[in-house]
């Protein structure tokens, strides 16, 4: 599928990604250490003296040096393992397993619903630029960027759940039990998540599309005789796919940070509830794995990307 | 292969705008249709569904330690002793009765043909088994609980009689709490160490199907629950969600059947939505502050008396609960059998003289604490108020806050770190562990392990020496008004339950304890 250039390319990146993995993993172990409280404490309970706790801090390795704990948490991962969490004893990989997927069916999902209803509109708005529709589109779509996703995910759960009853407020199912039923739990959140998406991309497809199409190639095309439809989708479409593309893959990487907060108001079992839950209880090793695996997530988001371009414009792979 | 591509490309038809626009509609339709066939989300199952806000620290009744853990264990196990949801009397549960042969003896006859989930005969040995393993198993959480037990004996097959050091009252109660919940000791392979944490076997009105953590645990029913016609209900999903308000919106929508713990300022919004209805009522749960008297100025009880008299709790009720609980002026609520008016006199809101005892003591100038507590949002709006109250009578200070078990360990704990923990007393079945857990002179809960005012000891275990309730209030009052003159804690608020239900819900009912238990409930 690849030509050499192309495989040049992809090796150079996935090297970047070791040091890109270490740096973000460390500073979020950091941070953590940072934090104040000791889970130590916590766990050795009521009527703990401080031989316990000195000997729980020993059995976890958290009176070793930081950089020793953070080398010997980095070698685990390096075989697959990684750790357990701290209060449930459960192994890491099992509780990301679990939740993980669900995380990522709703960003899809999501992203699936910004390009659907993002890309239709953004064409519409340019094959009118400056007309009533071009507006109206732009006046939409600056609401949608302004509405924190929260609000729109607090407002849609009253109107659709609560008082229509169409869709269930809270909870999850997974795609792999029952594909529609995860489809009808996941809509809401997906909606929610997506009203800033659908507005980003047809903003930013109605821009590009418009510099485009007063471009002198396309004065040319124009000058031919070739009818504007012809050079709206046959011509326009495909300048503006690298544009559209970025626009994309910054989607998805936003729409999975933003899970952090529309999970808890939906009360989904993923990521971020995960993280949110972890950090307060300071299960650190269940926040590194989940900080781990959501850089690789945006690690591999932006490979693709970068394999895309390369396919819809050869000449980005020889930069 | 780039010519290729371009072949490709080009071969395929040019893409036009009605066909775009038909595509989106497909897909929407299609989404539209999908989700009407899952839409029955609330159905008729005769499954109850409960949103619990914790995921459970361990459905092993010997080794948790959070108070949360209750409404997820009362689901899989039964107790030796049962109480009743207003007034928390003892009466009879897995132990049919009890009587106190002599002072330093207690017999519990047990129910008959009561079988374990997993088909293990329920008995006195396995009562024996279980005690045993509360009492001085190295796992055990609740060792202290059982202190007054010296020796359990199985006199027959279902007779057990325990043999106290000392004449204990409290131990019925204290066995309607983890100590009395019966684990099969098949389940523990008959080993006093292990632990079924993940795995829970009782003799409860469901049995254990499975935990998945931070999202439900499940349980469905047990057919040969000695009690007839329980469980009403096939099954049992306690959803975990911990946000309130999220909580809420899954028992407006139906999705769960009740929602328990929900936060004061909720009970106005379940009032008002016409679906719902409001379960509420006191609970033992009392916001307090925890004193320690070795340190610095608290040390002098006048100190102690003005930061208490300082505290003007009604507002403090009004600003922190919506004015949903009660002020508190002891460790207990009011309407538990124990409350006593005289020691409630002894706590109340005067400024004058609270400055009063402070000049006395040396401190008219006043002085700044060192307070601890935990950080959400609640405990901060309790430590302002708080704050601004001690302002009044020229006390500052500030609250370093950490989650609540680490500030609690750090408090209590050997670090004794901080002058006052502003934190709860979650209460216990029988007030007379209540006051010994916090002011016994090496009680984990006395930060300071201060001794307790003299003739505290002796008026405790004459509260523990009869087993009439009236007797027994008269005894626990004298030790109320020694530990409220003390003040070696100010109690603030009582919390009051805040459930919310569905029209379906019958038979379900808040309890004094706060924990709410679902045997009896049913759904229409």
């Amino acid at each position: 599928m690849l030509n050499t250039v192309q495989r040049k390319m992809l090796t150079r990146r996935l090297l970047q990604t070791i040091p890109v993995i270490l740096l973000a993993t460390f500073s979020v172990f950091m941070l953590l250490k940072l934090l104040p409280g000791d889970v130590a404490v916590t766990l050795a309970g009521e009527n703990a003296t401080v031989e316990r706790i000195e000997e729980i801090r020993s059995q976890r390795g958290l009176d070793q040096p930081l950089l020793v704990q953070y080398g010997q948490w980095v070698l685990g991962a390096v075989q697959g393992d990684l750790s357990e969490s701290l209060l449930s004893g459960e192994p890491v990989s099992t509780t990301l397993a679990r939740v993980f997927p669900n995380t990522l069916f709703i960003v899809l999902y999501a992203v699936a619903l910004s390009v659907l209803v993002g890309v239709p509109f953004g064409i519409l708005a340019a094959s009118r630029a400056g007309g009533i529709i071009d507006r109206l589109v732009m006046v939409l779509t600056s609401v949608g960027v302004a509405l924190p996703n929260f609000w729109i995910a607090m407002i849609f759960v009253v109107i659709f759940a609560l008082n229509r009853s169409w869709f269930p407020a809270t909870g999850f199912v997974s795609p792999f039990e029952d594909p529609l039923a995860a489809l009808w739990y996941a809509t809401l959140p997906a909606v929610a998540l997506a009203a800033s998406g659908m507005a980003e991309v047809a903003r930013q497809l109605r821009s590009s599309l418009v510099e485009t199409l007063q471009s002198q190639h396309f004065r040319t095309l124009h000058a031919k005789g070739l009818p504007f439809r012809s050079i709206l989708w046959k011509h326009g479409l495909r300048n503006v796919s690298v544009n559209l593309l970025t626009v994309i893959s910054l989607l998805v990487n936003r729409t999975l940070a933003a899970t952090v907060v529309v999970e808890v108001v939906f009360a989904i079992p993923g990521m971020g509830n995960t993280i949110v839950n972890a950090t307060l209880q300071r299960d650190f090793p269940v926040v590194q794995g989940a900080v781990l695996v959501m850089v690789l997530t945006v690690i591999t988001v932006n490979l693709v990307t970068d394999v895309l371009y390369s396919i819809l414009d050869p000449r980005i792979a020889q930069r | 292969m780039d010519n290729k591509r371009t072949k490709a490309i080009k071969a395929l038809p040019p893409l036009r705008r009605r066909q775009v626009l038909g595509g989106f509609a497909g897909v929407a339709g299609a989404a539209a249709l999908g989700g009407l066939p899952g839409m029955a989300f609330a159905a008729g199952d005769n499954v109850l569904r409960v949103r619990a806000n914790a995921n459970p620290s361990s459905l092993d009744p010997t080794t948790g330690g959070a108070g949360s853990d209750h409404v997820f264990l009362y689901n899989f196990f039964d107790t030796l002793v049962d109480w009743d949801p207003a007034t928390l009397a003892p009466k009879a549960g897995l132990a049919a009765e009890w009587s106190y042969p002599d002072a330093n003896t207690l017999v519990l006859k047990l129910q008959e043909g009561v079988t374990f989930h997993d088909g293990t005969p329920f008995d006195a040995a396995a009562v024996k088994f279980n005690l045993d393993r509360n009492r001085s198993a190295s796992i055990s959480n609740i060792r202290t609980d059982l202190a007054s037990i010296a020796a359990v004996e199985a006199t027959d097959p279902l007779t057990v009689t325990l043999s106290l050091s000392a004449p204990d009252t409290a131990l019925p109660l204290i066995l309607s709490d983890r100590a009395g919940m019966m684990i099969s000791p098949t389940a523990l392979g008959n080993d006093p160490e292990a632990v079924v944490d993940r795995a829970p076997v009782g003799t409860g009105p469901w049995s254990f199907v499975s935990w998945t953590d931070g999202e439900k645990v499940v349980g469905t029913k047990f057919d040969q629950h000695w009690r007839q016609g329980i469980p009403a209900t096939d099954g049992i999903e306690m959803i975990i969600i911990p946000e309130d308000a999220t909580g809420l919106r899954a028992v407006q929508s139906g999705q769960v059947h009740i929602a328990y713990q929900l936060s004061e300022r909720q009970s106005v919004l379940v009032e008002r939505i016409p679906t719902l209805r409001l379960v509420s009522g006191p609970t033992l749960y009392i916001n307090q502050l925890y004193v320690n008297a070795s340190r610095g100025p608290l040390a002098d009880v006048r100190v102690r008396r003005a930061l208490s008299l300082a505290m003007d709790r009604d507002a403090f009720v009004a600003a922190t609960q919506a004015n949903i609980g009660e002020p508190a002026f002891m460790n207990l609520p009011k309407a538990h059998w124990a409350w006593s008016e005289e020691a409630a006199k002894l706590v109340y809101f005067n400024l004058d003289e609270a400055r009063e005892l402070l000049a006395e003591a040396g401190f008219a100038d006043g002085f700044d604490l060192d307070l601890r507590g935990a950080p959400d949002q609640a405990n901060v709006q309790r430590q302002e108020v708080v704050l601004a109250q001690l302002a009044e009578i020229g006390v500052g200070g500030r609250f370093t806050n950490a989650p609540i078990a680490e500030a609690a360990g750090r408090y209590f704990g050997e670090e004794k770190q901080g002058d006052i923990l502003l934190s709860a007393w979650t209460g216990r079945p029988d007030p007379s562990l209540t006051y010994s857990l916090l002011y016994s002179a090496g009680s984990y809960f006395n930060p300071g392990r201060v001794a307790p005012p003299e003739g505290f000891d002796a008026a405790l275990q004459a509260s523990r020496e009869s087993s009439d309730q009236s007797d027994r209030a008269a005894a626990l009052d004298t030790v109320q008004q020694m530990v409220m003159q003390a003040q070696l804690t100010i109690p603030l608020s009582v919390r009051y339950e805040v459930d919310a239900i569905t029209a379906e819900v019958q038979g379900f009912e808040a309890n004094l304890l706060g924990k709410p238990k679902f045997t009896d409930v049913s759904l229409s």
